[in-house]
């Protein structure tokens, strides 16, 4: 059973059934579908494409699955609660900001940085989470003007500069391979699916994140604090938004105010593909911890094959949005399916 | 007797927001006395023709409960195309400008059809509208602007119709008058706040659910679409970047202006103001010489002062309601 069974296993099973449906069930999961279409795609690519399986490409396309796994979880964690956040990207830059201005102007150890700027992505988050569960409006508008905010505040505060003068084990962290091709920030990323899949599957807090996504009034009569709750899915988005923006200022070996675009939008596509991919419901209460893995695995796939098949940068940009489409399209045709067929 | 208190209530959405225009100007022009010269006005009143097409037409979907986030996706996707229009198959001006409202219209349809004939969320499908369209306009331009554009269109974008009022005003005059009459005359105007305000409660009542909500996203979409092209006319080129910068203030002006997000309740006039007021404290960072970049901060800002006080609305109107009943 993968992780992302957890809500709906005790009431989507009916008890007599057997063996079969567990079959079906299995083979109409999204990660199933996922393996099989990443499968399907790396066998094209690598037998058309000479240059796809050289080490250097796979390290790569495995660095930046690594970071769009990330960004994909750090929407996923609040995504359970029904709501979403916009202001992501946001956070992810200020973090990575805020650590590198500890590196280069606070002189602050590294091993004191990293967890400070996580610290400072989580703080942004709660921002966000009381704001959201204090004023009981939707958390669309409220990210929407934190995003203004926390960018806003970024570039003034840093003028718009880029901080370069990082420790050298941060870069050399963004460059380390394993086996000459396993990039460490996937690797890194695998780790932290691994603890997130724990939390939602094994503590009490990560149910709780779950039953108050799922029904918050119902999670409220059976004594869960959910407004509690919902603020902690939001500081877990931005603590896992920071650890985003720390990835990638570990691949670029610096902290740059433009490297989620402006605003940080640049981050919205691959925040939301990767959960819905892998089969994260948008109405909450339902999580796909290594379906998030999968989904951006998949798309770096196709992205990474397209550009080295010379399809241009936009096209395939565009192809991306056909993507999120497709796949909130066949998501909604497998969910009727299961339905007809009394799974759900 | 309530009704009354209760209409009243719900009317004024405009009077808040243009007390604090009016007291903003009054401020700003006090202490620089430059902010009240022609030029500036002609300037200001640029810019807030083209913001105010923009905020009408995520105005429209707000009042039906959704959200597009592919506003300024299809502005700039209409701005290019009618610069290539111009530029590389020669089209006359007006030409143009038809295909460019068409190719609007036909991209917020087809949002508008996904949305409504699979109920996902608009915000998920404009989303991904967003990225289709973007990726669309830079994979024909490759992220170069079309520089052909005919002497007329320029001279509309940048000469004044009498004084300090710029021509540009004349189109979002026009789609104003026709946002407000849509919403408060026609039919259709109803059936999206009808929706907006209770989805189920209107499709019982025999509303055409699905056609509305199409409607709604090409109305949007023809919006988007002219304010691209003022954009083009005011820029003198196409460039691919127009409407970036769109999403922020969309949504602001409309909340400002009193509409509740949720759906069901939008005004123009109040709309209007939420772009006059977002329009004076741009050019007064400008004037002040204050950093462009806390634009954002007010922005962000502005929205959570103003959800706060649509809230605050909301639980009054309620509490009378209540006492009502």
């Amino acid at each position: 059973m993968t992780p992302s069974d957890i809500t709906h296993t005790s009431d989507a099973m009916p008890v007599a059934a057997g063996r079969q449906s567990l079959v079906q069930r299995l083979a109409f999961s999204s990660e199933f579908g996922l393996v099989l279409l990443i499968a399907l795609a790396v066998v094209i690519f690598a037998s058309t494409l000479p240059g796809f399986t050289s080490p250097f490409s796979l390290f790569t396309i495995g660095r930046q699955i690594g970071i769009d796994t990330m960004i994909g979880l750090a929407m996923m964690a609040v995504i359970v609660t029904g709501g979403l956040d916009l202001s992501v990207g946001a956070i992810g830059v200020c973090s990575a900001m805020a650590f590198g201005w500890m590196m280069e102007s606070a002189g602050v150890p590294l091993a004191l940085g990293v967890p400070l700027a996580v610290l400072f992505g989580a703080g942004l988050g709660f921002l966000n989470g009381a704001i959201v569960v204090r004023s009981g409006v939707h958390s669309f508008i409220i990210t929407l003007a934190s995003m203004s905010i926390f960018f806003g505040v970024m570039i003034f505060l840093s003028q718009a500069q880029a901080f370069r003068t990082m420790p050298p084990e941060v870069l050399g962290f963004g460059k380390l391979r394993f086996g000459g091709l396993l990039s460490a920030l996937l690797v890194f990323s695998l780790v932290v699916c691994a603890a997130l899949s724990a939390l939602y599957r094994f503590t009490s807090l990560g149910r709780q994140m779950l039953a108050a996504g799922a029904n918050p009034r119902a999670a409220e009569i059976s004594g869960v604090r959910t407004g509690r709750i919902f603020i902690a899915c939001h500081m877990l988005t931005g603590a896992l938004a920071a650890i985003a923006g720390l990835m990638i200022t570990a691949r670029t070996g610096a902290a740059v105010p433009s490297m989620a675009g402006h605003l940080g939008q640049d981050w919205l596509l691959p925040a939301f593909l990767a959960p819905v991919l892998g089969g994260t419901l948008l109405s909450g209460g339902r999580v796909a911890v290594f379906g998030t893995f999968l989904g951006a695995a998949l798309v770096n796939i196709i992205t990474s094959g397209l550009l080295l098949m010379r399809v241009g940068e936009f096209w395939v940009q565009a192809f991306l949005g056909l993507m999120l489409l497709a796949a909130v399209l066949t998501d909604r045709a497998r969910h009727k399916l299961l339905q007809r067929r009394g799974m759900i | 007797m309530a009704n009354i208190v209760l209409t009243r209530a719900f009317d004024n959405d405009w009077i808040g927001p243009a007390l604090v225009s009016v007291f903003a100007i009054a401020v700003i022009s006090f202490f620089q006395p430059s902010f009240l010269t022609p030029f500036n006005i002609f300037v200001l009143l640029s810019a807030i023709a083209v913001n105010m097409l923009v905020a009408l037409g995520q105005l429209v979907i707000v009042g039906v409960g959704q959200m597009n986030l592919a506003l300024g996706s299809i502005g700039g996707l209409v701005a290019i195309s009618f610069g290539a229009m111009m530029e590389l198959w020669g089209f006359p001006p007006a030409a143009a400008i038809i295909c460019g409202l068409l190719i609007g219209a036909a991209a917020g349809m087809a949002s508008g059809f996904v949305i409504a004939r699979t109920g996902i969320s608009a915000f998920i499908i404009t989303l991904a509208g967003l990225q289709i369209f973007k990726g669309i306009n830079l994979g024909i331009t490759e992220a170069q602007p079309f520089y052909g554009i005919p002497q007329g269109v320029k001279d509309f974008g940048n000469l004044s119709l009498i004084g300090p009022i710029p021509w540009l005003v004349v189109p979002t005059i026009i789609a104003s008058i026709a946002v407000w009459y849509l919403f408060a005359r026609l039919r259709i105007g109803r059936y999206i706040l009808a929706i907006g305000g209770n989805r189920n409660a209107a499709e019982l009542s025999g509303i055409n659910v699905n056609a509305t909500i199409i409607w709604a996203h090409a109305i949007s979409g023809v919006l988007a679409a002219a304010a691209g092209m003022m954009l083009v006319a005011r820029l003198q080129l196409g460039h691919p970047t127009i409407g970036d910068d769109w999403l922020i203030s969309s949504f602001a002006a409309p909340v400002i202006g009193g509409a509740i997000l949720a759906g069901g309740h939008v005004s123009v006039p109040g709309t209007f103001f939420g772009v006059v007021i977002i329009a004076i404290i741009t050019q007064a960072l400008v004037v002040f010489a204050i950093d462009p970049f806390v634009v954002q901060i007010v922005l962000g800002g502005l929205i959570l002062w103003a959800v706060g006080i649509n809230r605050l609305r909301e639980v009054r109107v309620s509490k009378l309601l209540g006492q009502k009943a």
